[in-house]
């Protein structure tokens, strides 16, 4: 490929004036912008037509993240429990009961499915608010899980029950200053040029 | 909304709850985008989807948008990376050019058949530039963006996108002395 003269890159640059430039050097500056220009025009300006598939798409909840709210909106509602066991039964639980009592157990979660685990957030914030995180798994809405400060040390904690897989998130301090987690299993930059944070929920169930 | 809001004030409008305001976004930028991603990607339809993803996420994640009066560039950098994600899914740089330059209709004249046999040959000679200087080239001169604000497009410093767009030049013009 040849290089070519450099006071064309300037004229296009806007650096210098294309009046500045000898006839054979304007030509080639004028090559170049019409190309372009084709390159513009192919495209009328009336509108490409993709508003009603994108208002459609933004109408729609999104589906993962109502996914996401309703198994955790289960976890925060009472459940009525019923059990209908056969006598025989009865005794076999009552002896399971016993075992496991007497048994000194290793420290036992909550009980998960298969495809699911717990993922811990935790962040240091002294001077914060409110802190919450918003992510993949909750569509990045902000608001939807808080963190908390019980004992108003400046770290804060949620634990939140969510299906296994890897998600972005960050923390979002009082409602406007978007935080990656620098204490995450990772970090990637996403679309917008910032750090997300990886959390990796691994399956639980045992 | 009144006349012809500021994209800070649509923005807000949007955050606000008012979700029909971001049609206001759509209009003003769908054929500035879908135009780059057009250029970047070879095909309308493959642009079309690329920008509409964009839309969506951009809308989703409004409110991480730091600089709303710069919505323009987000948006761009919103659709460049997902015109890269097509790419590098697709496995190589290069663009299929699977859209046909513009057919002469019954009315044309020579003249205008010239014009759809220049711009065949300059959307070809674009789709064999590597991603980064198609894009560098099309953001500059297709798009019209400074280089200050093909930065905030890329996260590329700008001598490394001047010197983009000097190497897209070169070989346009390569292509274009070729065949004149």
């Amino acid at each position: 490929m040849n290089s070519i003269d450099p006071r064309i890159h300037q004229a296009l640059d806007g650096e210098i004036a294309r009046e500045s430039l000898p006839p054979e050097l304007r030509r080639v500056v004028d090559r170049l912008e019409s190309a372009a220009a084709l390159l513009a025009a192919a495209f009328p300006p009336q509108g490409a037509g993709l508003e009603p598939r994108v208002m459609a798409a933004v109408r729609r909840p999104a589906p993962s993240g109502e996914r996401v709210r309703r198994l955790l909106r289960w976890f925060a509602t009472p459940q009525a429990v019923t059990f209908r066991i056969r006598p025989a039964w009865s005794l076999a639980l009552a002896a399971a009961i016993v075992l496991l009592t007497l048994v000194p157990a290793e420290e036992r979660g909550p009980a998960l499915g298969e495809h699911e685990g717990i993922a811990q957030f935790v962040g240091r914030f002294p001077d914060a608010h409110s802190v919450h995180v918003a992510g993949s798994f909750n569509d990045w809405r902000t608001g939807t899980i808080p963190l908390e400060d019980r004992d108003h040390d400046g770290v804060w904690r949620a634990t939140v029950v969510l299906p296994t897989g890897a998600y972005e998130y960050m923390f979002v301090v009082d409602g406007e200053r978007w935080v990656p987690d620098h204490w995450a299993d990772r970090l990637v930059e996403d679309d917008f040029g910032r750090e997300n944070s990886i959390v990796i929920v691994r399956a639980t169930w045992r | 909304m009144r006349g012809n809001p500021s994209d800070t004030e649509v923005v807000a409008r949007v955050l606000g709850g008012d979700r029909e305001a971001f049609g206001l976004v759509i209009r003003r930028y769908e054929t500035g985008l879908l135009r780059f991603a057009t250029r970047m990607l070879g095909s309308r339809d493959v642009a079309a989807d690329a920008v509409a993803e964009g839309l969506v996420r951009a809308y989703r994640h409004l409110a991480s948008c730091r600089d709303p009066s710069r919505l323009r560039t987000w948006l761009y950098r919103i659709v460049a990376n997902r015109c890269k994600s097509y790419l590098s899914r697709r496995g190589v740089g290069d663009v299929p050019l699977e859209e046909a330059p513009p057919v002469a209709d019954s009315t044309d004249n020579e003249a205008s058949l010239e014009r759809a046999e220049q711009l065949a040959l300059v959307a070809q000679a674009l789709a064999r530039l590597s991603p980064d200087k198609r894009e560098a080239f099309v953001l500059k001169h297709v798009e019209g963006l400074s280089y200050q604000e093909m930065a905030a497009v890329t996260g590329e410093r700008i001598p490394t996108l001047k010197m983009r767009v000097h190497r897209a030049r070169e070989a346009l013009l390569q292509v274009l002395e070729d065949h004149a």
